[in-house]
This record gives C-alpha cells, structure tokens and sequence, in this order.
C-alpha cells in the first residue's frame, strides 16, 4: 500500500467517523423532545434524572480534589515566578481567569470522561454484546431514543454545573495560597476575584462544558454502539473512548479559545 | 410415553391449519459480510399461523436470515417483505410501528439486567400502551404465568435460571401480543428437560393464540416436534422447504445427513493426526 493510499484510507475512515457522530447527534436532538416530564408517562425524565447522580452528583469529590490541587499547583507556579517581579497580587487574577476560562472547564471535562465516558462506553458495548440492544430494537424503541438521551441531558445539565463546583475549587485553593503568602483574608481574595471576572471568562467557561459533555456522551455511545468482538470488543471500546474524547476535548477547547480570542475579546 | 411427551402430542394433535395468506416473504436474499457469502440467494414465504422452523448447522446463515426478518439488518441485495411492508425501503418510524407485532425471543434471552424481571415484561407496555400502571402490573404477572414463572417479579435476570431467563424474555416477546413471534436457539444451552418444556410452551401458545411462529434452531427433536413447515437451510443456500413428512422424505443427501447426525468424512491429514501416524 502506498503512502498515498494510505493517508487516503485513514481520511476516510476520519470522515466516516464524523459523519456518524452527526448522524447520531441529529437524531439524539430529534429524541429529545421526548425526554420533557411533561410526555407520556416521564419514563425518560426519571432516566435522566437517574443519570445525574451518575454523571454529576458521584463525580464531585474527586473533581474538588483534582480542581482544587490544580488551583494549589497554578498559585504555586506563578507564585514562584511573580515573586522575583514583586507582583504577587497577580496570582488572584491569573488563577480566577485560567480557572474560570480553561482549567474548570477542561479538568472537569477530564474526570467525567475518566469516571463517566468509560461507564457510559463499557454500558452500551456491553448492552452491544449480550444483545440488549438488539432487545430495545425489536421493542420498538430506538437505543439512541432509550439509552442516549437521558446520558446526554443529563450531561448537557451536570457538566456546566460541575465546571462551577471545579472552578470554585481551584480558586479556593488558590484563596489558600494567598491567605499564607499575601497575607489576604479568604473573603478579601474573593471579593477580589468577583472583581476581576468578566462576564465573558463565565459564559466562555460554561459554553466550553456545554460542548465538551456533548462530544463525552456521543463519543462514548458511538464506540459502545460500534462494538464488535464480543467481551474483549468492550475493553477496546472503553479505550477507544476515553483517548477520542480527550483528544477531540481538547481540540475543541483550542477552537473555542480561538474563536473567543478573536471575536469576543 | 412420559407424561410430558404425551401433554405436547396432544397439543399438537390435530394440526391447526394455516391460512394460506403469507406474512414474511424473503426473496433472492443474498448477505455478505466481507469476501464472506452468508446467504446467496436465499427465497422463503412464511404463512400466518404456521410455525416455520428454520434447521441448520452452525454458521449455516439461519441466524443472519432471522435477523433479516426481524428487520434488525437492512437488506443490501434481494428483499424482504413483513406484513407487506418491504424493509429495505421502509422509513425509520414505518420499521417502528412495524415491530410492535412483533415479538423477539434471543438466544441469550437479553433481558436488561439492570431491571428487574417484572420491568422488563413492562417495559415495552409502559412505552407502547396507554394503559395504567396498576393494569401493567397485573398484566406482567399474567405473561409470566402464562410462560410458568410466579414470584420473580422482583427478582433481577442474573438471579435466574437459563431456562427461567429465556421464558422470562419469552414472557417480555409476548407482552404486546404480537402477530409474529420469532425465537432464535429457543433450547440452546439448556438441559433435555428443560429444552423440553420450552417446546411444550411453543405448543400451548400455538394453541392458544392465532400467532405465527418463526424459530431458529439445530435441534432437531425440537424442531420435530413444534414445526407446521421446515425450512433447511446450508451454506447460505436453502436446500429444503416443506412438512415435516416431506422434510425427513427429502431424497437431498445433505438433509437425510443432517436429520440422521452422520458426522462428515473425515480427511486423511485429520484421520492421521488423531490416529498418530
């Protein structure tokens, strides 16, 4: 096979992928509808909610922890830095606006994928295998309709909310910092930080999570929807999940940092 | 003759008589997976009533046929036809509606194991009824008796039995009453017992409801004695179409093979390995 063969084949098969994660993403909207309290018997809002302790409420201790030791770590970099400079107050806007904008969004986006999207891929792969789906199907229920969309409301609605809870820990940690080495009270490095925010750091932060939970879910469900291989299959699947969602995760951050860099500065 | 063998002589004596409109028709089917022909070809019309029993050997292609006309492939070349509706071409929402007749019983019984027995039988009642949840309540307790399970309501799939789970799953098929029921390897993985009262149950339903009966299956007792019509399926091709008189009466050396469980011959390089030459 020749390199051009090749490079060709792999375009394919990236365009193929694509192609099928808008198709399922167009017919997850379509389905959605559905899913209001208020249709038939609620069947599928009782699922979401069902989801949300899942997705967001279960994820939330270790997201605090791993937020809060970023914000600890980014204080402590800058910190070392800023001091030779003499410009220590610098560290409560550098991390109230890398929390807010990039590391809430991106680190809370990161423990779901590692706690949630394999769940999610392994559940689906493994409803793949033993024929679940197959079951759902012949039901007359769409599995995108049945098991996709209460995953994906409930992470449209937990993700933005555990971006907060990430966003809050960082800057609490760096609240920390600063209580020992500026001598700033806990509420003074607060007050100073909702200073310094803009509202553009908090709608950007919120539009990254929105976007992120979206790609989580419909990566994860498309692997598990795509298994093939049996048991071993829903190994790779979880693999195959977790490493396209961190890729296309943080490929999307750099097209929304760009996008707000140039056109909503 | 044992009392169980004598209870589905009896149920199938005198044979119902199927009306001669046809349901599911197949024709000129041809599936492959790769470089790999599972079916070449393949033309069968299935009558509302009948039980149809499709035979095969392992990897015969019955399974790939039955899952075409469950409408869970899509055809790519040929056609298949369910209640007149041609489903390579149906819509997403004709496909939907279409299944609701339908009742699916898998070879591994594919009960949702994050719910318990009673919500699965529910489950396609609560989505497809409008029916109020006490009266779904009393009506999964009635499928499941009719299936002979009591007090696994509560009970979750992985705390039954093989034969319990495929009767459960059984009981979930049925839930809507379909016009059509298709089972795949109804007796796969059981013991003769066990097997055996499946069948038995095939029967009484057949007796009891106006409902046709697509099955999938390599054992041929079974298949004996639940089947209106056989269907013999090899290599893709199908070899054989008939009674079941006309079936063991089939001069084909390939189906007299089958029916009789002559092992092949075995080859030279094989004969002389085991033999340790």
């Amino acid at each position: 096979m020749t390199l051009l063969e090749s490079v060709g084949r792999f375009s394919i098969r990236q365009a193929e992928y694509i192609g099928r994660l808008a198709i399922q993403f167009w017919y997850c909207l379509r389905f959605s509808v559905r899913a209001s309290p208020f249709k038939g018997r609620g069947l599928r809002w009782k699922r979401t909610l069902r989801q949300m302790g899942d997705i967001g409420v279960r994820s939330l201790p270790v997201l605090c922890l791993v937020s809060g030791a970023t914000g600890m770590i980014m204080a402590l970099q800058a910190g070392a830095e800023l001091r030779r400079f003499g410009a220590m107050e610098a560290i409560v806007t550098m991390v109230g606006t890398t929390m807010t904008r990039e590391l809430g969004p991106l680190m809370a986006a990161i423990v779901v994928i590692g706690r949630s999207g394999s769940a999610i891929s392994a559940e689906v792969a493994t409803m793949a295998v033993t024929e679940e789906l197959d079951a759902l199907r012949a039901m007359a229920l769409d599995p995108i309709d049945f098991v996709l969309v209460p995953k994906y409301l409930a992470m449209l609605v937990m993700l933005p909310c555990l971006t907060v809870m990430s966003v809050f820990s960082g800057i609490l940690a760096g609240g920390v910092f600063a209580y020992f080495t500026l001598d700033l009270t806990l509420l003074a490095y607060l007050s100073r930080t909702a200073e310094i925010l803009l509202m553009r750091d908090i709608v950007s932060g919120l539009v990254k999570a929105v976007i992120f939970g979206s790609i989580i879910v419909h990566v994860s469900c498309l692997e598990g929807f795509t298994v093939s291989g049996g048991p071993v299959g829903v190994g790779h699947s979880t693999t195959s999940a977790v490493v396209k969602s961190i890729f296309l995760v943080v490929l999307a951050d750099l097209l929304c940092t760009t996008f707000f860099y140039f056109f909503w500065r | 003759m044992t009392a169980s063998t004598r209870s589905t002589t009896e149920l199938r004596e005198p044979p119902r008589q199927a009306s001669r409109e046809t349901v599911i028709s197949v024709r000129d089917l041809k599936v492959r997976y790769g470089e790999r022909t599972v079916l070449d070809g393949v033309s069968l019309d299935i009558l509302r009533g009948e039980t149809m029993v499709i035979l095969g050997g392992s990897g015969s292609g019955k399974t790939t046929l039955l899952r075409h006309m469950e409408g869970l492939e899509r055809p790519a070349e040929g056609s298949v036809t369910v209640k007149g509706v041609d489903l390579a071409t149906a819509s997403r929402a004709t496909l939907t509606a279409l299944r609701r007749s339908m009742g699916v019983s898998f070879q591994s019984a594919a009960m949702f194991n994050s719910m318990t027995v009673g919500d699965n039988v529910a489950l396609p009642l609560l989505e497809h009824s409008a029916l109020a949840e006490s009266t779904i309540q009393v009506m999964v307790r009635i499928k499941l008796q009719q299936v002979g399970l009591t007090h696994v309501e509560d009970l979750y799939p992985t705390q039954l039995s093989g034969g319990m789970r495929k009767r459960a799953s059984l009981a979930r098929a049925l839930a809507l009453d379909p016009e059509i029921l298709f089972f795949d390897e109804p007796s796969a993985g059981l013991d003769p017992v066990i097997a055996a009262g499946l069948d038995d149950l095939i029967l009484r339903l057949k007796a009891a409801y106006p409902i046709t009966i697509v099955v999938v299956t390599h054992e041929l007792a079974s298949a004996f004695l639940i089947a209106d019509r056989m269907c013999m399926i090899n290599e893709g091709k199908i070899l054989a179409v008939g009674t079941v008189d006309e079936i063991r009466s089939n001069p084909d050396p390939r189906v007299q093979q089958f029916i009789r469980r002559e092992a092949n011959e075995p080859s030279e390089a094989s004969s002389s390995y085991i033999m340790g030459a």
